[in-house]
């Protein structure tokens, strides 16, 4: 199957000169439809900035990022927004959700500003809430939610205009352990069942029982990809999933496979 | 996005309140401000426009309507037989002292006209009959000055200049720029009553024969030595531009006016601004998702839309009950439909304008952001 995201070398460097900071080098890896992959490492590791690439929300300084096989480094900034619209939804910690809107709401202005000409926005967006476990709270506004509640409203809305991938930010971060496993869950029945991407960035290791693999992030480099439950590698000793394709900076000195 | 747009802005209801009232307030200050500006405007030149007069013939450099000068009444017959002149009347306009009952003085406009005038007469006759200043002694005045003149009624008499007076008709909306009451009265009795000599006049009113070039004739009667001549139109304009731009008056209006939509723009400005901020995060994951700048913008243009027409409605309600409430202080404030319209495409403009900061916030926001 061809991977939805293919993340070759890629690297990104915050200023320049004396101030410029390595927040990613050579990372490489992909994504295929169906998997849920978590993304591991401690504070500053470069988790998010692999995650911003990943989800087209800032190009890489080197290397390529092929999403759907298109190339989106060549792309202008204003075609940007078009690809992530076609292929990413996001879930975040603090949710991010209007305050002003209903649940239903929430979920139908995204339709909307993802596809202006989406027809029957409030039907989809209220059979969204349906799917996940919210049909009866979607008159709700955030503030008369739990915080899974929220979570889910997050995922609802993550999930308008059918994205192939989902790119969570530390989304069971702010929920209570029952709840973030019952999300994480919901999240995996996704992958599941609707073949969609899950990538989620987290330093909750319980999460690896709702993943299929782990990518661990120090550095700025990717330290190891392995299926969930595999055993850590030790050190810096590379992948140790070699079917999905991953590529660390330091292997790239030592060791040309893939 | 309308929705998004006005539940986000009506969410916080202090604020949507305070972002109403800014509106409100900048709209109330621009139709009182110009409302009354037109008003005095139409006082400085209401007597011109409401003349059938084509021509108002006066003596040559008076700039303005109250304080003409007079000149000789030799310059009325000359005008008069002038080719292309139809009908010509003479009008005298000058200051006399009324008499009040506590024993003060208030000046008066007193204005003399031919016992046969055609061309100009006192109008919305609310009482009592306009034809009687031909009467020796008759005069009209507006009943809004009854106050200043401590006037109760018609038939009264009173004492202008040392000579008496009787209230034959009255007038409503009749008033002067200079704040002196007008009095109307027969082109005699106003010599008598502002001590002016007895051959002078100080306008003469023309109506151009049929057929013939009124701007033309103007020009050839303000040929004559000591004399302007001027249309209707062009008198008028004349009139109000003396006391809107040489006295400073206009400029006085506007100035304030326009301190009215700064106070609209900062308040407006500084609410779309602050709710911007404080929904950035939920902005950049729409931007996140996919949504283009152009869509959010418009969710805060929407806002500044809805603010403008909240704004427009609350503040044009104010303005017409300013209107009225003002009137018992003899002041006119003329809210025509030129300036609604004019004051609503303002308010529009302003509020957008007031969008800019958050619209450029938006615009710059990077949706990478949302991870922060």
């Amino acid at each position: 199957m061809d991977p939805i995201l293919d993340l070759r070398e890629v690297s990104k460097v915050y200023g320049s000169g004396e101030t410029a900071v390595q927040a990613l080098t050579g990372a490489t890896l992909q994504v295929r439809a169906g998997e849920v992959v978590l993304v591991e490492g401690p504070s500053g590791s470069g988790k998010t900035t692999l995650l911003s690439i990943m989800g087209c929300l800032m190009k890489p300084t080197a290397g390529q990022v092929m999403v759907k096989g298109r190339d989106i480094v060549q792309l202008k900034e204003r075609d940007m927004p078009q690809v992530r619209a076609g292929t990413f939804g996001f879930i975040f910690q603090g949710f991010n959700l209007f305050p002003a809107l209903t649940a239903l709401e929430n979920v139908a202005v995204t339709i909307r500003m993802k596809d202006p000409r989406a027809r029957k926005v409030h039907v989809e967006a209220a059979r969204l809430l349906g799917l996940v476990g919210l049909g009866d709270r979607m008159h709700h506004l955030p503030a008369d939610l739990s915080g899974g509640q929220k979570q889910r409203v997050a995922i609802a809305r993550a999930l308008a205009c059918s994205p192939p991938v989902i790119l969570g930010d530390e989304p069971t971060a702010a929920l209570d352990s029952k709840t973030g496993l019952a999300v994480m869950k919901l999240l995996q029945s996704l992958a599941r069942e609707e073949g969609r991407a899950v990538v989620v960035v987290t330093h909750d290791h319980r999460l690896e029982q709702f993943s299929d693999r782990v990518i661990r992030v120090e550095d700025g480099t990717v330290l190891s990809d392995r299926p969930s439950l595999a055993p850590e590698p030790h050190g810096r000793s590379g992948p140790t999933n070699p079917a999905v394709a991953i590529r660390t900076g330091l292997e790239v000195g030592r060791n040309e496979r893939q | 996005m309308w929705t998004l747009a006005r539940k986000i802005l009506v969410h916080d209801k202090i604020k949507f309140a305070v972002a109403g009232a800014g509106v409100s307030m900048s709209v109330l200050l621009v139709l009182l401000q110009v409302g009354l500006y037109l008003g005095f405007m139409e006082n400085t030149s209401n007597l011109i426009d409401h003349s059938t007069a084509d021509i108002w013939v006066t003596g040559e450099g008076n700039e303005n309507f109250d304080f003409a000068g007079p000149v000789s009444e030799r310059y009325f017959y000359r005008v008069a037989s002038m080719p292309g002149v139809e009908r010509a009347e003479r009008v005298l306009l000058a200051f006399g002292m009324w008499k009040l009952a506590s024993g003060g003085s208030q000046g008066v406009e007193v204005m003399g006209l031919q016992r046969d005038a055609q061309l100009l007469a006192p109008w919305n006759i609310v009482g009592g009959d306009a034809r009687r200043i031909s009467e020796a002694n008759g005069i009209v005045i507006d009943q809004s000055e009854f106050p200043k003149l401590g006037v109760g009624g018609l038939g009264e008499s009173h004492e202008i200049t040392g000579v008496r007076s009787r209230v034959v008709g009255l007038t409503d909306g009749i008033r002067s720029f200079t704040t002196s009451p007008f009095v109307f009265t027969n082109f005699d009795t106003a010599h008598a009553y502002t001590g002016m000599e007895p051959d002078t006049v100080t306008y003469v009113l023309v109506r151009a024969a049929p057929g013939a070039d009124v701007a033309a004739l103007a020009a050839r009667i303000g040929e004559i030595p000591n004399l302007d001549a001027y249309t209707r139109a062009a008198f008028s304009a004349r009139s109000r531009d003396y006391w809107s731009s040489r006295t400073g008056v206009g400029t006085g209006f506007f100035m304030t006016a326009v301190m009215g939509i700064l106070v609209g723009l900062v308040v407006v400005g500084q609410i779309l601004y602050s709710g911007t901020l404080e929904h950035l995060k939920e902005y950049g994951t729409l931007k996140a998702m996919g949504a283009s700048n152009g869509a959010i913008v418009r969710v805060i243009v929407y806002q500044a839309l809805i603010a403008a027409v909240v704004g427009y409605v609350v503040g044009g309600i104010m303005a017409f009950g300013g209107r009225e409430a003002v009137k018992a202080a003899n002041l006119t404030v003329v809210l025509s439909t030129d300036l609604l319209a004019g004051t609503a495409v303002l308010t529009v403009g302003m509020c957008t304008v007031a969008a800019m900061l958050a619209i450029i916030k938006v615009i710059r926001l990077d949706p990478a952001s949302v991870f922060k």
